[in-house]
């Protein structure tokens, strides 16, 4: 990797995470590690119906049962209050009112919460569940998009357009798509289809509440986003801000999957509230999977245009996307559906329609590279296809549509770093690209494809002029630094990041930082772990509060030395002044001078991003994409698909990122790691199909992440762009580098059979199916087969 | 997912499983490694309210080139320098199952005792219950082939097929007398009959003749991931030949039908033939066409047949080109 220029304290340098020892040997608390004295444990009774009315909910004989202290349902007060993560689209409640008319009467998909309780162990629990007789009125369950963009006299939610269950619809138009397609030179056009996907964290989602003796609510919870939860339990529970405190312990993995708030911390907190005792609820994979909020099912059409020159001219895209129950961030993931896929190429005609369709299925959500990967993929797979027809080495088309840096897109995305060119010409290089595409023989392929995201969403959900991002310090005698932030660590290494912020510019090791990121009562808000957010902004808010602290350090040491404040240098554990190096104190000397007669240090740090971003009120939506700055990647993969099987197996990835800055290459590597194998699952064999309306298979069993055997070695290539604005130079690199695998395995695949898949996953039966239709697969006689 | 309630018995002696077994008055299951038993336990499938460990019965753990204990653990058969030596198919067959974890559990008798598969039995009660309960627990009709017949759930173990290529005699212990059934003639074509074995009988060990050992096998089994998934297709062949002729031929099929099945009668003509390319097509051709699938596991039923043609082509290539002599 390229190393930065200027000398650098901590940054650059390669830190284990400084949570890793804890998680590693065990001693790290996650929330289901607290037992609180006189805990209880909560069971959610769960719908067998896609689609009904609860017409009657009896608990009476569940009560009675011994070891029960507090059974809720839909009458219990709060557990209507409508809730949702984005404050435009809250259609969502703790549990349906028995009898109650519309939404608030209904379940909406089979494994959705009827009623609640709280029993003194799982036992107890689980035999009150089955004690619990609800009558059902069954509905006409929308299983499909097909059925949901119809209009329907049931919608499932009550805020749906025009009589149908499409719950959103974007529509944009910039420059001129039809004439722009008239005359092209080529279009490339493709349907595709891909099924939902799953996050698969490891850490299944639990939540603690306890409503105490004075009247306040803590709740613990494995959360991204403990803010919005916050607010969530605020209006659920009717009380004030100030009397609930959200505590996020270690999080084992969220991947998207952790960052709204859910029905079940609403249900702990309102049988906390009932039975004045704390209820813990902790789902099994299962009820994870019942939960999920992972990548949307979405159907996509797209056109791509070039002309003679092989440059893009225009893209036409059209996007159907399976919501599921719930709003969650369908919104969002509408708009980036479409707007994220205006990078990292120069496109002068785009033209985008989509539309979120709810139906009865489990709720679909935010997901690493988040409305982007879909796209992404069938982007990419026709850019393969495009450079084909052009007779063009797909890496130099892709490179002769690169937009430059500094510059805006057509719809108004303020790029400023961009290393994708450097990105593509050291993936090519190394991979010995040219030697091999198109050259291998049958079965060996080599595919590329680029990426491009978000670091950090420019406006926030919530429409208030607080800063993005806060961070708290304070250092006293002891020497240590105390970091209070909300930036949820989430497994990503957030903790870490921040104490490298906090310690490069007073020259000091990691050991000397504390970080508390996890209590709301004590911590200043923080926008959470989610779009990709977090380096930037809660690491430029932390970097601020240090060279505050900074400041008032070393005007200390002036004091103590005489010499002016401009000229001291803060390094490994020492200021110098750097005309006279042998004036000189240790760090504590100069803290002991800086804390005389004044007491602890304190200091804070904020992220605003910089007004104005985008095209003000042009168009409808044009804050959505809105990024302060954005990553960009160029991957190639080599496959090797069996001939006869066609197994497909990924022999090496290498992956080139622009991350800005590496603040520490290390947790660079292992995002861009685990976002390859996260990526290589969607595309190879993860895929959540629905057996009548029920996921097929909600386990680790039958839902395939794929196994270290199948992992290819990866050749993590960093590219620093040093970005202007961000922390040290600083930008994401948690979702970007999941987008291009999918679209380089499926490019390489092209290559080595000559099969273009518009389905994931490709799994061999499919391509095989695929292979026999182009007349690639020798046939082999259709069996005497029963369907379903 | 927690466990029901039951009563656990560990005899220590096959004497006494024997009679704790005729005591609970049919309402048992026999357990062994336990990673079939307390999976579909905590799904609440057809559980039992006496559950007896073989564990503890320690002379069925032994494991010799001629004699497997049915309470031997994979890790053991994957292990046995003896096996590797002698019949190195069985440690390469043990290898294949489940995870490295499961195996230091799983034992060869649950293997072949296995319980069958199929996406709407594999499920937990709310699941089931929100897609109706079918005939092998708390139904009454099959959701796979709707009819009230016939359960088609797909039995999916390892090491069956190549025991049955192996020709190996299953010896099963029973309260009154003991009996010894080729594995070939033990299965039953119902996925909740799935055998001929009687509740109380244990399953004491497997034999396998001295004649086993003068052969090539080998065992491929088609999944999605290379560690974890059961077969959704599994070919075992053995056979032995001289100047190029087929001497012995034996292939089994497992992960496709109801029972694991030998191919011995589709065999026949080929016994006596020179071997060559064409013959191996032959021999995967006609095994393939005989073969059936349903729809009630991953892939598709077209596309898990049309790959026992391959994957028969592939190993019978490999065991007939000479130079090769691990087999
Ligand atoms: C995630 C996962 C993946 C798996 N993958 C595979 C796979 O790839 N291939 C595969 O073949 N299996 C697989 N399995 C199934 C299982 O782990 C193995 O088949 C294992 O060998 C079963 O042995 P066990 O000792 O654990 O059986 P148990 O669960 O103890 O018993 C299984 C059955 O056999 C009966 N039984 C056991 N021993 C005796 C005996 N001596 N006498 C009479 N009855 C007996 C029990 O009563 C029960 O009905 C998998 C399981 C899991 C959980
Ligand atoms: S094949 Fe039919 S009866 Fe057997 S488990 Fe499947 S659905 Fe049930």
């Amino acid at each position: 990797m390229k190393s930065s220029t200027k000398s650098s304290n901590v940054v650059g340098k390669r830190f284990p995470l400084v949570d890793a020892l804890k998680k590693t040997t065990g001693e790290g608390v996650y929330t289901d590690d607290i037992k609180l004295p006189g805990m209880l444990v909560g069971k959610i009774l769960r719908a067998s119906m896609s689609h009904a009315r609860v017409k009657k909910v009896d608990v009476s004989k569940a009560l009675e049962l011994p070891g029960v202290h507090a059974v809720i349902t839909g009458d219990e007060p709060g557990a209507q209050n409508k809730f949702g993560v984005l404050p435009i689209s809250k259609d969502e409640i703790s549990l349906p009112k028995p009898g109650a008319p519309g939404r608030d009467g209904k379940v909406l998909y089979a494994g959705d919460c009827v009623a609640a309780i709280a029993a003194d162990n799982e036992e107890i629990a689980l035999q009150a569940l089955q004690l619990i007789d609800v009558d059902y009125e069954p509905l006409e369950p929308i299983l499909r998009v097909e059925k949901g963009i119809e209009p329907t006299d049931e919608p499932i939610q009550e805020r749906t357009q025009d009589g149908t269950n499409i719950q959103k619809s974007v529509e944009q138009h910039h420059g001129d798509v039809d004439a722009a397609l008239s005359s092209a030179d080529h279009v490339a056009t493709g349907d595709f289809e891909f099924v939902g996907v799953n996050h698969g964290f490891t850490e299944p989602i639990v939540a603690i509440a306890h409503y105490d003796a004075d009247d306040r609510l803590t709740v613990w919870s494995a959360q991204q986003v403990p803010h919005y939860l916050h607010r969530a339990l605020t209006e659920v529970m009717e009380m004030a801000m100030h009397r609930i405190r959200v505590i996020r312990p270690m999080v084992g993995g969220g991947f998207g999957g952790k960052s709204d708030p859910f029905p079940h911390e609403m249900i702990a907190s309102l049988l906390s509230r009932k039975c004045r005792r704390p209820v813990k609820i902790l789902f099994d994979r299962e009820e994870v999977f019942l939960n999920n909020h992972g990548r949307h099912p979405t159907r996509t059409h797209l056109s791509v245009a070039t002309d003679a020159h092989g440059k893009l001219t225009a893209l036409d895209l059209d996007a159907t996307i399976d919501g599921g129950a719930w709003g969650s961030f369908g919104v969002v993931t509408t708009y980036y559906n479409g707007v994220l896929s205006m990078g990292p190429y120069h496109i002068p005609n785009f033209r985008y329609a989509g539309r979120r369709v709810y139906t009865n299925k489990a709720p679909c959500g935010a997901m690493r590279g988040h409305g982007a990967v879909n796209t992404r993929y069938a982007f990419e797979v026709l850019m393969d296809q495009l450079a084909e027809e052009h007779k063009t080495n797909p890496c130099e088309f892709r490179l002769a549509n690169l937009l430059p840096a500094n510059t805006e897109t057509v719809n108004g995305f303020r790029i400023t770093s961009n290393g994708t060119k450097e990105c593509i010409e050291r993936a090519r290089k190394r991979s010995d690209w040219d030697s091999k595409h198109g050259k291998l023989p049958f079965g060996e392929g080599i595919g590329i494809a680029c990426g491009f995201y978000i670091s950090g969403s420019a406006h926030r959900i919530h429409f208030n002029e607080l800063p993005h991002s806060t961070v708290h310090l304070k250092i006293d005698m002891d020497g240590g630094i105390t970091v209070h932030s909300m930036a949820a660590e989430i497994g990503q290494g957030s903790d870490t990041m921040l104490a490298q912020c906090v310690a490069e510019p007073l020259g000091i090791g990691l050991d000397r930082i504390r970080i508390f990121s996890g209590d709301s009562d004590t911590a200043p808000i923080d926008l959470g772990s989610y779009s990709s957010r977090v380096t930037f902004m809660a690491g430029n808010a932390a970097a601020e509060a240090a060279r505050k602290i900074r400041q008032k350090l070393v005007d200390a040491a002036a004091r103590k030395t005489g010499c002016p404040a401009q000229g001291f240098v803060l390094q490994e554990e020492r200021v110098i002044y750097s005309p006279d190096p042998s004036v000189s104190l240790t760090f504590d000397e100069m803290l002991q001078e800086a804390l005389a007669k004044n007491g602890a240090l304190i200091a804070k740090g904020t992220y605003q991003s910089p007004p104005p971003i985008g095209k003000r009120d042009a168009f409808k939506g044009w804050r959505a994409g809105l990024s302060p700055t954005y990553s960009f990647q160029a991957y190639i993969a080599q496959v090797s698909v069996d001939p006869e099987t066609f197994e497909t197996r990924v022999k090496k990835v290498w992956a080139a990122h622009d991350c800005g800055r590496a603040l520490n290459p290390l947790a660079v590597e292992g995002q861009i790691e685990g976002c390859v194998h996260m990526g290589l699952g969607q595309v190879l064999c993860e895929e959540m199909p629905y057996l009548k309306g029920a996921l097929q298979g909600p386990n680790f069993l039958d839902y395939r992440t794929l196994t270290p055997m199948q992992m290819p070695e990866v050749d993590v290539i960093i590219v620093e762009s040093h970005d202007p604005e961000g922390p040290y130079g600083a930008k994401e690199a948690g979702e970007g580098p999941l987008l291009p695998i999918l679209p380089a395995v499926a490019n390489a695949v092209y290559d080595a059979v000559g099969v273009r898949m518009t389905s994931l996953p490709i799994t061999p039966d499919k391509l095989w199916k695929a292979a026999q239709r182009q007349g690639v697969a020798p046939g082999l006689g259709s069996p005497a087969e029963i369907h379903v | 997912m927690i466990l029901p309630q039951f009563k656990y018995h560990q005899p220590a002696t096959l004497k006494d499983a024997l009679a704790v077994a005729q005591s609970c008055d049919g309402d048992f299951d026999f357990i062994a490694g336990g990673t079939d038993v307390l999976p579909n336990y905590k799904n609440r499938l057809n559980n039992r309210n006496n559950v007896i460990s073989l564990s503890g019965v320690h002379e069925l753990q032994d494991v010799s080139a001629d004699r497997i204990g049915g309470m031997a653990t994979l890790v053991q058969l994957e292990n046995s320098a003896v096996l590797k030596s002698a019949l190195p198919v069985l440690p390469a067959a043990a290898h294949l199952v489940a995870t490295p974890l499961l195996r230091e559990s799983a034992t060869v008798g649950g293997n072949i005792l296995l319980d069958n598969r199929c996406w709407f039995f594999n499920q937990s009660p709310l699941w089931r219950e929100s897609k109706g309960f079918c005939m092998k627990a708390d139904g009454d009709v099959c959701l796979v082939v709707p009819q009230k017949e016939i359960c088609y759930a797909t039995y999916s173990g390892d090491l069956a097929p190549v025991f049955m290529v192996l020709d190996a005699t299953l010896h099963l212990a029973g309260p009154e007398s003991d009996r010894d059934l080729p594995v070939a003639g033990f299965f039953a074509h119902d996925g909740i009959t799935r055998n001929v074995k009687l509740p109380e009988e244990i399953l004491t060990h497997i034999a396998i003749p001295k004649s086993a050992q003068a052969l090539r096998a080998a065992y491929r089994k088609l999944r999605i991931r290379d560690s974890m998934d059961y077969p959704v297709m599994g070919a075992a062949v053995a056979l032995s030949f001289a100047d190029n002729t087929i001497e012995t031929l034996r292939i089994a099929i497992t992960g496709m039908e109801t029972t694991p099945l030998l191919y011995d009668e589709v065999m026949q003509p080929f016994v006596g033939e020179q071997v060559s390319m064409d013959l191996i097509e032959t021999i995967s051709g006609a095994v393939q066409e005989e073969v059936n699938a349903y729809r009630n596991v991953h892939f598709s039923p077209q596309y898990r047949k049309a790959m026992v043609g391959v994957y028969l082509k592939r190993i019978l290539t490999e065991l007939t080109t000479p130079k090769n002599s691990n087999n």
